[in-house]
């Protein structure tokens, strides 16, 4: 009895040991998966919320892995863009990570990129051309939502004009092009739904401003704004106020959520605000990073991707929990 | 420096411009020939053609588009116009000058970030409000000093400094941020956003002070004579023994100063403070083009604030009316850069290149 006791331990602790060093084997093998691996972030610019969000995660990520991990900012210079990327491709990275300004810029560049066996991952803006992933936010789906509620809002039996002032970021990008589509596609169907405006302000809010008070002007029956990005939304929502017609008209944004437009939520400047939590995006960006390190595979003919959750804000039941903060440098 | 004017003044008859014909006009032309001159179709045919150009403009777009033609609207492209006049006020004077300042918009986002970090910080708003004007003039009389006394031409030195004052103010004081909020529920900014005097709005009032100051500064004192014979000839201007470099220093430094005015009424009406303008926006190329289309010439010596406002009135309205018709930002780029292109080719047409230009040359 017992020596069937004794040798049931000493089975139990060959077991564990077993068991323990093959786990330890398997972190090893996981973790030389990573080591000397090299990832290049290209973002359209830094200094933005939703860029320093991603790259916090993307750089954790690094930072626990052991791979290396570089920002190559393009600051808003979309010449500087294509000749960051091209300049990356050179020093042969695993990973570049893309920020597409527009969905043409750097398509070439991205299959270049892939066809050299550099795996690029897409984020948040899409191009025309596929890589290996994407993460981000699923724009036909915010733009489909935004106008089924603007439709609910300013529609039949509504008792609004139905008039609605659409301000794209630009009208090549990525996001407004998928947007305009899938709200275009809404309003199709409600022809009580009038877009008395769709024109792009290149991201300003001081150009958003001066759209809306002119667009105002003419139609003082206006129902919605739709601002595609929340920070040039600000000026187009300051417009709305500074009219008085801050009760009569919604304004409508999308962002990345963080506090600078939760704090424009609350003051009454944006109403509606689909946020797809820059924070989150960061975190599987990152995650995103080691399955492609892992030898992930994208469907054929498709990309891997991850779609961000969204968080709808509304003005009336605002939480200051449903935004997020960037650390202090 | 009255004598200086006085031999100056024979350089400066060769423009057509009464100002610079006649410097101590009452020498020579009576008042009112000077405003035959100032008014004539003969001297002045390109302000006469943007002048025409706007009023078909006016026309066109009050018989398309329903509710154009209405004071609540003509008050709206009065209030959109407002900064553009401002820093166009600055600009004129520079471009008469025979200068240029690229480091406007810069300088316009640096003192308004100042602007709304003071404010954001709980600071006064009269005191937030000087310390942007004191880096204004700062600022200004930095260009003028590189320009002037390390003598680096105008088109360069502001290049440098309009790239180091958005670099600076986003790495010191922004954190690599590019975005500053304006407190929008103070009073003062509420003033300057929607304010009221009378019926007219507190905005566009502030841009017509700065008009008549512009006018008054060109026409009626003794740096106005200076910045005039600058641009009709620099060399002859500093070898009558007029003081070039002080002036140039003060010519800057108003610009900075109207930068300033247009940034504190941008930022008190969106709210923000974008220092993406500066690199990605195309209001710098606005500023200018209402300069030149109004027929201030990049050569320098001629023109005033009548051009400026003849300028603002054709791209004011034309943006007015485009985002009323709902015309893309592409469209309206490229009906600003054709009406841009024909001005300047007009231009050439009835001022053909003249001894003059071929001895200075063009900007």
């Amino acid at each position: 009895m017992l020596k069937s006791v004794k040798r049931n331990i000493c089975l139990g602790v060959a077991t564990l040991l077993t068991a323990g060093l093959m786990s330890t084997a398997s972190i090893a093998s996981a973790a030389s998966v990573y080591e000397g691996k090299k990832v290049i972030f290209i973002p359209i610019a830094m200094g933005i919320t939703l860029t320093e969000g991603w790259s916090k995660g993307m750089e954790e990520q690094a930072k626990l892995n052991g791979f290396d991990y570089e920002v190559r900012d393009a600051a808003f210079n979309m010449k500087a863009m294509s000749e960051i990327f091209a300049k990356a491709i050179n020093d042969k990275p695993d990973i570049i990570v893309a920020h597409n300004p527009t969905v043409q810029l750097l398509a070439r560049l991205i299959r270049q990129a892939e066809s050299n066996g550099i795996k690029v991952l897409q984020i948040n803006l899409q191009s025309n051309q596929k890589s290996t992933a994407f993460v981000g936010a699923n724009w036909s789906r915010i733009g489909r939502e935004v106008a089924e509620d603007i439709v609910a809002a300013c529609g039949e039996g509504s008792g609004k004009s139905g008039k609605v002032a659409i301000i794209p970021g630009q009208l090549t990008a990525a996001d407004s092009v998928m947007m305009n589509e899938a709200t275009m596609a809404v309003f199709e169907k409600h022809p009580e739904i009038e877009v008395v405006s769709n024109q792009a302000s290149d991201w300003e809010p001081e150009k958003a401003r001066q759209i809306t008070a002119t667009v105002l002007q003419q139609n003082p029956d206006l129902c919605a704004v739709f601002g595609h990005w929340g920070i040039h939304t600000i000026g187009a929502g300051n417009a709305v106020k500074d009219a008085g017609k801050a009760d009569d008209v919604l304004v409508y944004a999308t962002g990345g959520g963080n506090r600078v437009i939760c704090n424009n939520i609350e003051a009454g400047v944006i109403d509606r605000y689909w946020s797809y939590n820059a924070d989150g995006q960061g975190r599987d960006a990152g995650t995103m990073l080691r399955l492609m390190m892992q030898g992930a595979v994208p469907p054929e003919g498709g990309m891997l991707e991850v779609e961000s959750p969204l968080i709808v804000i509304k003005k009336e039941s605002f939480q200051p929990q449903q935004c997020w903060d960037l650390p202090a440098k | 420096m009255d004598t200086g004017l006085k031999q100056s003044s024979k350089s400066a008859q060769t423009g057509n411009d009464p100002l610079l014909q006649n410097p101590r006009g009452e020498e020579t032309d009576s008042f009112l020939q000077q405003w035959q001159n100032r008014f004539s179709f003969k001297q002045h045919p390109l302000e006469y053609i943007i002048l025409g150009i706007s009023l078909l403009v006016i026309l066109i777009f009050a018989v398309m588009i329903d509710g154009f033609f209405t004071w609540g609207n003509l008050s709206i492209i009065a209030r959109n116009a407002t900064a553009l006049t401002i820093l166009g006020c600055g600009m004129a004077v520079v471009i008469i000058s025979r200068g240029l300042d690229l480091s406007q918009i810069s300088v316009m986002v640096a003192v308004s970030a100042v602007f709304g970090l003071l404010l954001t910080a709980g600071a006064d708003y009269m005191i937030a409000l000087l310390a942007a004007f004191l880096l204004a003039i700062v600022l200004g009389a930095l260009n003028g000093w590189l320009i002037a006394y390390i003598e680096i031409p105008a088109l360069m030195s502001t290049l440098a400094t309009a790239m180091l004052i958005a670099g600076f103010c986003r790495w010191g004081f922004l954190q690599g941020e590019f975005l500053v909020l304006i407190p929008k529920e103070l009073p003062e900014v509420i003033f300057f956003s929607t304010g009221k005097l009378s019926v007219f709005p507190v905005s566009v009032i502030i841009g017509i002070v700065v008009l008549i100051a512009t006018y008054v500064l060109l026409s009626q004192t003794v740096l106005g004579r200076m910045v005039y014979a600058m641009g009709d000839n620099y060399i002859s201007a500093r070898l009558t023994g007029l003081s070039v470099r002080t002036a140039t220093v003060f010519i800057y430094i108003f610009s900075a100063i109207t930068a300033c005015i247009a940034g504190i009424i941008v930022s008190s009406g969106s709210g923000t403070v974008d220092f993406r303008i500066v690199t990605n926006g195309t209001l710098l190329f606005e500023v200018i083009m209402v300069v030149v289309l109004g027929g201030i010439r990049l050569r320098g010596g001629r023109g005033g604030v009548f051009n400026l406002l003849i300028g603002v009135i054709l791209i004011s309205v034309l943006h007015n009316g485009m985002t009323l018709m709902n015309l893309s930002g592409q469209v309206q780029n490229l009906v600003k850069g054709l009406i841009l292109i024909s001005a300047i080719v007009i231009d050439n047409y009835i001022n053909p290149r003249d001894a003059e230009t071929d001895t200075q040359g063009d900007l």
